[in-house]
């Protein structure tokens, strides 16, 4: 087909100068904002909106774009080296990430993070060529019966994510789930939770949870450990890179990451932090390795990394070719769009192709770029693990309240953010994983959303979930996905071993 | 866009009779336009085109702030707690100062003495739109619908200007539809595109494209007279139901606002609403700009608030 043609006149519209440079600005400054915690894609975003008025619509694009993706590179920087997502979807990234940091690893966690980060956009801008107009339709096959079923799969998978015992990961997604709860209830307007505080009503940020939980819990944990040294004295550089069984590991993680990261991209509304939460708790279920998630495992890092990526460019594909946007910062690509006249709609790939296949094209010099820029930055950001705690901890205290602070711009949730970081604290304490928590926090408030309106749609039918073809098929994964793991669990413990899950405890 | 210049240019007419003050700059700080939705949307979008002439026309430096939350209200109470110098300003619409008061027990603001309402931006209007190979055609074919076999419509959120048409049409036509809240616009027209929605009310010029290219079909509009958008489109008014409701945008800071500032503010303003390109972009939106002066910009608010007020509570979406 003419994908060959698209894709070579977008390379050409992509690498003219004016496009290149504007694609260099995008990735480097979403880098450095990515690693700023709690500040995300879309407060860049909204700031750089004015400069669009002043340039070409295609070079306005493709800097938006390069900010976009560029931030989900950088977001786990932050994760890994200090435990605090520097952007939402890099949350699941720090569950690995860190403690290969603590394990004086983190050079190596930092090149898979980059590493799988390109594989991942690679292969969501392959799919976003050649599949964008079929995604589109899938789309909008997707109704809300649709999204519950694929939510309560991905939640099924979670349900195994933690390593401890399943009592106390079951009752972690639970707690995840109420606490989504909290706020007002989108179809009565009731509010739940909000102790009648006005900052309540729209219910907890994840931003706020994930850097309490992680970020200030850690801190307050090792603040009494250790006050004077540094998380790593000595650098061993030859551990900056990933030996031949490390390579191996990532391959098949980054391809399974990007490819629930592509699906979940294109989902409106679903976005980045559920394909890495959905990612994670598959490669949990299938990866050989899977006794070392939680604790260090290349192929913790590798697969969110590897899914979010695919996400941020597969995201595209909704708010170009149907004017959907699955986030806030693709209602401001819509919003730039519009301001040049330019409607998104089916009709964009036809009447504005050159834009359409110069975004595209932009994804791979945009990625390229951003390898660049990384790797050989590595070092430096390892260094950073030298400074002495006196100096790190008051500096990461300091972004982490001013990350949160710029959320809402509501001292309120800097107070939120002490509350959920003694709860990691005690968290860690008493031996529960925010893993799970987090996966319940981000996955309940959605599956309830979708569920409720789809009760609402079939008017109080529940047999709507099985008899509507796409929802039927995954609601019996679901159910076989179930089965076979109470069955393995049950095998394995007439054989006389301890379960899996129990390994650690 | 024709339509746009008689009205522009009785507005020309109607500020220079009225100016007492030059457009200008007014503070050597620079401004804050807080925006009560993040970034992105209309509101949004109109901030910043008046951030962006302040400063290329006036030299008045001004950037966007938004606090979105808690229906409007988080931006709208911060506003009130700022000093009146000009230097904060709110993009108000209907859901702080309109839907707020009447939805939730308690304001921690006052929608009129705790402002000074500066000037009015202008209006979009929702109508109500259905399936298109639905074989309904007329508002009276679509209640015969809903008395039948009953009909599931889509609005942009409890307690959203969309889902307090749908209960005026609810109430004003003896009907009951049923109501399924999304959070925006976005995700109903997708369901309403994919089949799973029947019908949905939205702000017309938002759908143009969808209407023209047959995905969707407008049955009847909100608006007091038919829109220069389509002019086909019967308004709800016409067809002896008196339901109008429209979304409205304007200019607003903290009470106690020096007088002579506000008239600069608002003269500054109407001198932009009535630039060529300006006036071409809202026209796009589906907004229509009209003069208020600040006193009766002051009065309209009150009136929407006691005009919807009824019909908030009938529509039973205050807050619990």
């Amino acid at each position: 087909m003419d994908i060959i043609t698209g894709f070579s006149q977008g390379l050409m519209v992509a690498m003219q100068p004016e496009n290149l440079l504007y694609c260099f600005v995008g990735v480097f400054l979403g880098t450095f904002i990515g690693v700023l915690p709690g500040i995300g894609s879309m407060a860049a975003i909204s700031m750089l909106l004015p400069l669009t008025f002043y340039l070409d619509p295609t070079a306005a694009i493709v800097m938006i774009a390069g900010v976009y993706y560029g931030a989900e590179y950088g977001g786990s920087i932050a994760s890994i080296l200090m435990n605090i997502p520097g952007t939402p979807s890099s949350s699941i990234t720090c569950i690995d990430g860190y403690p290969m940091a603590r394990e004086g690893r983190a050079g190596i966690a930092l090149f898979t993070s980059a590493i799988a980060s390109f594989g991942g956009g690679i292969i969501g801008m392959v799919v976003m060529a050649v599949l964008a107009p079929a995604l589109a339709t899938l789309a909008l096959n997707f109704g809300p019966t649709e999204y519950f079923a694929v939510i309560l799969l991905g939640l099924v998978a979670a349900s195994a994510v933690s390593n401890g015992s399943p009592v106390k990961g079951v009752a972690m997604v639970a707690a995840g789930l109420m606490l989504g709860t909290v706020g007002v209830d989108i179809t009565t307007g009731a509010e739940r939770f909000t102790m009648g505080i006005p900052e309540m009503r729209d219910g907890v940020h994840l931003v706020i949870v994930a850097m309490g939980l992680f970020g200030v819990g850690e801190l307050i944990t090792s603040i009494r450990a250790n006050a004077t040294g540094a998380h790593q004295n000595d650098i061993d550089y030859k551990k900056f890179y990933p030996t031949r069984a490390e390579w191996k590991s990532m391959f098949g993680p980054i391809w399974r990451g990007a490819g629930i990261g592509s699906f979940f991209g294109a989902l409106p509304g679903t976005g980045q932090t559920v394909a890495s939460a959905v990612a994670y708790a598959v490669e949990k279920k299938v990866s050989p390795n899977r006794a070392n998630f939680g604790k260090g495992a290349v192929e913790g890092v590798a697969v969110p990394e590897s899914a979010n990526n695919s996400a941020t460019q597969t995201a595209f594909i909704p708010t170009l070719t149907l004017g959907v946007p699955g986030s806030a910062s693709m209602a401001l690509v819509i919003g730039a769009l519009m301001m040049y006249g330019i409607v998104p709609g089916p009709r964009l790939l036809v009447d504005h192709a050159d834009l359409f296949w110069g975004l595209v094209a932009s994804f791979l010099i945009g990625n390229i770029l951003l390898l660049i820029l990384n790797i050989p930055m590595i070092g430096l950001w390892v260094r950073l693990l030298r400074i002495p705690y006196k100096y790190m901890y008051p500096t990461i205290i300091v972004l982490i309240c001013m990350g949160v602070y710029s959320l809402n711009n509501n001292v309120f949730d800097i107070w939120l953010t002490l509350a959920f970081g003694w709860a990691g604290y005690l968290m860690k304490l008493f031996r529960f994983e925010p893993a799970p928590f987090l996966i319940g926090f981000v996955l309940g408030p959605m599956m309830e959303e979708q569920l409720r309106r789809a009760m609402l749609l079939s008017r109080g039918d529940p047999t709507t979930f099985l008899t509507r073809p796409i929802s039927g098929t995954l609601i019996v994964i679901t159910v076989l996905l179930l089965a076979w793991s109470i069955r393995s669990a049950l095998k394995a413990r007439r054989q006389g071993r301890a379960m899996p899950m129990l390994s650690d405890e | 866009m024709k339509h746009l210049v008689p009205l522009s240019a009785a507005a020309i007419l109607l500020a220079t009779t009225a100016a007492i003050a030059e457009p200008g700059k007014w503070t050597d700080e620079p401004v804050r336009i807080v925006v009560t939705f993040p970034p992105g949307g209309t509101s949004d979008l109109i901030a910043r085109i008046l951030a962006q002439y302040f400063e290329s026309e006036y030299g008045q430096k001004a950037v966007v702030d938004n606090r979105p939350g808690a229906g409007g209200t988080v931006a709208a109470d911060y506003v009130a707690q700022q000093a009146p110098d000009g230097t904060t300003l709110i993009l108000g619409n209907n859901a702080p100062f309109t839907i707020a008061p009447t939805q939730f027990e308690t304001l921690p603001y006052k929608p009129l003495d705790g402002f000074t309402h500066i000037a009015y931006l202008g209006a979009s209007t929702p109508a109500l739109f259905v399936q298109p190979d639905s074989g309904i055609t007329t508002l009276d074919e679509y209640i015969e619908k809903v008395k039948g076999d009953g009909i599931t419509y889509g609005s942009s959120g409890v307690g959203s200007i969309t889902h307090i048409l749908g209960k005026a049409v609810d109430i004003e036509l003896g009907i009951e539809q049923i109501h399924v809240p999304y959070q925006g616009s976005a995700p109903a027209i997708q369901d309403f595109r994919a089949g799973v929605l029947e019908a949905y009310y939205d702000m017309l010029a938002q759908n143009r494209d969808l209407i023209t290219g047959g995905e969707t079909l407008p049955i009847a509009l909100a608006a007091p007279e038919r829109s220069p958008l389509f002019p086909e489109i019967p308004t709800f008014r016409e067809l002896g139901h008196d339901i109008v409701v429209e979304n409205w945008t304007g200019l607003s800071g903290p009470a106690g606002m020096d007088p002579a500032m506000v008239q600069t503010i608002h003269d500054t303003v109407e001198a932009i609403m009535d630039m060529q390109p300006v006036i071409d972009q809202l026209a796009q939106w589906g907004i229509s700009h009209t003069e208020m002066t600040s006193e009766e910009f002051t009065t309209f608010v009150g009136g929407t608030i006691d005009t919807w007020a009824p019909l908030i509570k009938a529509a039973n979406v205050n807050g619990g």
